[in-house]
């Protein structure tokens, strides 16, 4: 019985960056591209935009909830297999979908089906990647992802490609093969045993003591009060800009130089957040911080350049934080505990996601940037403690 | 993190209050335009009543010509009373050419009544260009008044220059009015448009050393059906839609067939066919149980009073066979990715451990989670990884 003392930070380290890249892709691009498809659903099931949208909601929802049952599969079994199955699931979903005759029908298949499959993809992905390196997390963390917001701007039109050329249930039929690399992602988790693992047992022995872990809870608090606030922003901008009589071009244009600048703070975040000494939270908090107070500073801001300039500052600290956030978590639990760690912390945050867009649409304008920039410093207080 | 959600676009304004005010704006000015007629000197005045057709709209249409400035002109003065309902559409077209000299001149005087909507339409042109065309796209929807006014600056004597209109090749008689002041020479023509009869191509000539031609092109409003062909499979069912911008036709009919051939659908009313449509400006056509016989272009006629227009939509329908083929190649080619990672890692470990006889195996495609495979699985695991970190 041989465990590592020691993550190898690097090696075959660098193949699970490069699963977890084309993970985030294939999952979080996947789901941002998806507004294309909104678009030829409404016309098809002749159902207003607001409940197509629930298709989105709902996989969102189950991928979060469902974390802690894809980190407990993986605690006992390895992420390779609960990894692969989970790519299945979502293939299946998808196949499924193309064959919808009402809205239900695609709720229960891409929502539910797809959504269990992306739980159990995502999470375990992302522990497995912190357990492979120590130095080096951030790094891995920022470059695994980026791909997301790659994935995005390539997705999209090719989803607008497959629907000019094969219709929704084509396409559909042909996203599900694209999802089927999930499969092949997983194959390259390798599993890792490290010094750890045999003292802290089963998942469910790891969650019962993580519940009980102060630490472990106040970081877990802070995160969904960061989450809450996480999308007010992405959500109102567009419809903030429009309101100072910005055209929709460059409002759409405005949030892809966002989206850039959410990439680079990703990476830049992560190269930091292993070349600065000491615990990484101190990053963490610095950057909800910088959060807090850009968005604090939206409803002042009048004159474009102002806001082109704080839009990107926004998106590179937000961007900034996402690894950070994830490379707390095994400083803060240990490596042996990070699946059932990440899977419940996951879970929880997702409460403040669904509660943040539909709390700030009450406010106005101002309350709403308020309401975010009070949630930032929130999770950063959380920190300090 | 979360990926983001859609985003709601916000509300879009409506401007009737706007278009009231620019209604009214423009009227103030034709009324100011009308009063300040150049001076001239005594002139026999010719009166004319004239009545009007009721629930007809006036459409003024101008084209006018850079050119030199011309002598004093006969005037002559028409008064009209119009009945209500009436609309004032005015458009131009500028050209330049030689001066020429006094012409006799008609001006009119229009009262109207509530209910006007004008429209004014001007195009100039440069005796440098004066070998472009001078076209002017109208479109009408509803039995009006037309009034179309050809603008002419020449560069010679006014004299010289002779007016002629045309209606497509036929050369029209009588009632235009020319009129020339400040050195621009007026050519007025008034059309009644009742039917299609008297939709098409009216041209103005001056005829001078070169023939300037002033061209106006009457038509119906234009319908939009789908640029891009509409992706169907067989069985399905799919909806056409023709939608027509700002205009409100009579009726609407569609017809389907491959080539040449034009079958109205929906004559003997079954199921397959459906139309429908929510507003008046747009139609649908739902067809149901799709198959290959149904695929081509299907046209969507609107009829209106002063004539007609069509809409193309071109539909596809495919088999499912097409896209399927694609998903079993990139599935195939999963499969093989797993198979090739997989077996690279077992042939590492074999390498750097020739004597461990441990499997490694996880079937990736056949995953049964129950207890015995995963303490299977878990033993051989932990042994292997000394060598992991490659």
């Amino acid at each position: 019985m041989a465990y590592r003392a020691e993550p190898p930070d690097g090696g075959w380290g660098w193949m699970v960056v490069l699963s977890a890249f084309f993970q985030s892709a294939l999952v979080f691009g996947v789901l941002r591209s998806f507004g294309v498809f909104f678009v030829e659903f409404v016309a098809a099931f002749e159902e207003p935009a607001a409940r197509v949208s629930w298709i989105a909601s709902i996989g969102i929802a189950v991928q979060q909830f469902g974390s802690p049952v894809g980190s407990a599969l993986s605690t006992k079994f390895g992420p390779r297999p609960a990894v692969m199955t989970g790519g299945i699931l979502t293939a299946l979903g998808m196949l499924l979908a193309s064959f919808a005759t009402s809205l239900t029908h695609l709720y229960l298949s891409i929502g539910l089906l797809s959504g269990s499959g992306w739980a159990l993809t995502f999470t375990p992905t992302l522990a497995c990647l912190s357990r492979y390196f120590s130095r080096r997390r951030s790094l891995a963390m920022g470059l695994a992802l980026t791909g997301v917001g790659l994935s995005s701007f390539a997705f999209a039109p090719l989803f607008q490609w497959l629907l000019n050329h094969y219709a929704w249930r084509g396409a559909l039929l042909l996203v599900s093969a694209l999802s089927l690399h999930l499969v092949a992602c997983g194959a390259l988790l390798r599993p890792l045993s490290l010094a750890e693992d045999p003292v802290v047992g089963g998942p469910g022995a790891q969650i019962t003591s993580l519940l009980r872990h102060g630490p472990f809870l106040r970081y877990t608090v802070a995160l969904t009060l960061i989450n809450t606030g996480y999308f007010i922003p992405y959500v109102h901008l567009v419809a903030h800009l429009r309101d100072l009589g910005w055209d929709p071009l460059p409002a759409a244009f405005l949030l892809s130089v966002a989206a850039i600048s959410d990439l680079v703070g990703r990476v830049a975040s992560g190269w930091l957040g292993d070349a600065v000494p000491g615990p990484v939270a101190r990053l963490l908090m610095l950057w909800t911080t910088l959060t807090g107070v850009i968005l604090a500073l939206y409803p002042v801001a009048e004159a474009p350049t102002g806001l082109v300039a704080l839009t990107m500052a926004y998106g590179f600290t937000s961007g900034a934080l996402t690894p950070v956030a994830f490379s707390v978590l095994p400083e803060l639990v240990g490596t042996g505990k990070i699946y059932c760690g990440l899977g419940l912390v996951q879970m929880v945050e997702s409460i403040g996601g669904l509660l943040g867009a539909p709390l700030s649409g009450k406010g106005n304008k101002i309350s709403r940037w308020a309401m975010a920039a009070v949630f930032y410093h929130g999770g950063c207080r959380g920190e300090l403690i | 993190m979360r990926a983001l959600q859609g985003l709601r676009g916000p509300r879009a304004p409506s401007l009737p209050l706007l278009l009231l005010c620019f209604l009214a704006a423009l009227r103030r000015s034709l009324e100011h335009g009308l009063s300040t007629a150049a001076p001239f000197k005594s002139l026999p005045v010719q009166e004319e009543m004239m009545t009007k057709y009721s629930n007809l709209s006036l459409e003024s249409h101008n084209i006018s010509v850079t050119a030199a400035p011309f002598t004093s002109l006969p005037v002559q003065e028409e008064m009209m009373t119009k009945s209500s309902n009436l609309s004032l559409e005015s458009h131009s077209i500028s050209m330049t050419a030689a001066p020429f000299t006094s012409l006799p001149v008609q001006e009119e005087m229009m009262t109207k009544s509530s209910n006007l909507s004008l429209e004014s339409h001007s195009i100039s042109m440069t005796v440098e260009h004066s070998n472009m065309p001078v076209e002017k796209n109208i479109t009408l929807e509803r039995p009006s008044n037309v009034e179309l006014i050809c603008q002419f600056t020449p560069s010679g004597d006014l004299n010289s220059v002779n007016v002629t209109w045309k209606k497509g090749d036929k050369l029209l008689e009588g009632n235009y009015l020319v009129n020339a002041t400040g050195g621009i020479l007026y050519t007025q023509h008034r059309v009644a448009v009742i039917n299609s009869k008297q939709m098409g191509s009216y041209s103005c000539f001056f005829g001078e050393k070169k023939q300037q031609r002033g061209t106006f092109n009457l038509k119906v409003p234009e319908i939009n059906g789908q640029n891009k062909p509409l992706i169907t499979y067989l069985g399905d069912s799919v909806v056409l839609m023709c939608k027509c911008q700002d205009c409100l036709p009579l009726n609407w009919t569609w017809y389907g067939g491959n080539g040449s051939v034009q079958v109205p659908i929906g004559v003997p009313v079954n199921d397959k066919y459906v139309i429908s449509g929510k507003h008046a400006n747009e139609t649908r056509l739902k067809i149901t149980q799709l198959s290959e016989d149904d695929q081509g272009t299907y046209l969507c006629h609107a009829i209106f009073e002063l004539g007609e227009s069509e809409g193309h939509v071109k539909l596809v329908v495919l088999s499912y066979l097409v896209p399927l083929k694609v998903f079993c190649a990139i599935a195939a080619e999963v499969v093989l990715l797993v198979a090739a990672i997989l077996l690279f890692e077992m042939y590492t470990q074999k390498k750097k451990k020739p004597s461990d006889d441990g499997k490694e195996f996880e079937q990736g495609e056949q995953l049964k989670l129950d207890d015995s495979n995963g303490i299977e699985n878990s033993g051989p695991r932990h042994r292997k990884n000394e060598s992991v970190g490659q």
